[in-house]
């Protein structure tokens, strides 16, 4: 890995046209700013990581869970029991 | 004609934690089920089983960026399918419902994209209400 030491103010340049600038160092916490062309997409990496997680764990799922046969049919009879258990829903 | 092929949606970007897939067909589990598996034809091993987020979370609205709808070719609102991966908890025999990185496909065009909603606070596993029916 390269590692640069910046000042808040300074930049770094990657590539032609990827401008990355310390904005402000406060506390624990530093602001940056980032320039980069639309077609490049910037993530904040735990959210990112977070659903390269989910979609590692998606695909583990078991595909004979009986949840995975509800039909549109049962949601709403299911959906209709939850109802009738809250109680009579109030009309205004 | 006869049976028509499968659409073959593709994912020029692959997908977080699988970048190096592209191309997936959207099947049904069950004749008029709400959940279909989205199956990865370049890697058998890729498979996500997924549901429209509506059924469930009626107010859900993800906000594509620019870059998204670029990259969908997406020029009207109505050629958009969204589509949300679902977990099974074997134990619990429970699921949940990733709503921060949703799937949207050009149905037109054909391209989908993983959307990664940055800057919301969308769940990640959003519990689904089912129980084993």
């Amino acid at each position: 890995m390269l590692v640069l030491t910046r000042k808040a103010g300074e930049s770094i340049v990657i590539g032609n046209d990827v401008v990355i600038t310390v904005l402000e160092i406060r506390g624990g916490q530093i602001r940056i700013g980032i320039d980069a062309p639309r077609e490049v997409a910037v993530h904040r990496a735990e959210i990112y990581r977070q659903v390269m997680e989910a979609n590692r764990a998606a695909v583990r799922s078991d595909r004979d869970s009986p949840i995975l046969r509800t039909t549109a049919g049962s949601l709403e009879r299911l959906r209709r029991q939850a109802e009738s258990r809250r109680g009579e829903p109030e009309e205004s | 004609m006869t049976d028509p092929e499968p659409h073959v949606i593709v994912f020029d970007e692959g997908i977080p934690g699988f970048p190096d897939v592209r191309r997936f067909v959207l099947t049904d589990i069950v004749p008029d089920g709400i959940f279909q598996v989205l199956q990865c034809l370049d890697d058998p091993a890729v498979s996500l089983i997924v549901a429209v987020p509506w059924l469930f979370f009626p107010d859900y609205a993800p906000e594509l960026t620019d870059l998204d709808q670029a990259g969908l070719e997406l020029e009207r609102a109505e050629d958009a399918v969204v589509f949300c991966s679902v977990t099974i908890d074997p134990e619990q025999q429970t699921a949940t419902m990733n709503l921060l990185g949703p799937f949207v496909v050009n149905v037109r065009t054909l391209k989908g994209r993983q959307i990664v909603l940055t800057d919301s606070d969308h769940p990640l596993r959003a519990p689904l209400p089912l129980a084993v029916v």
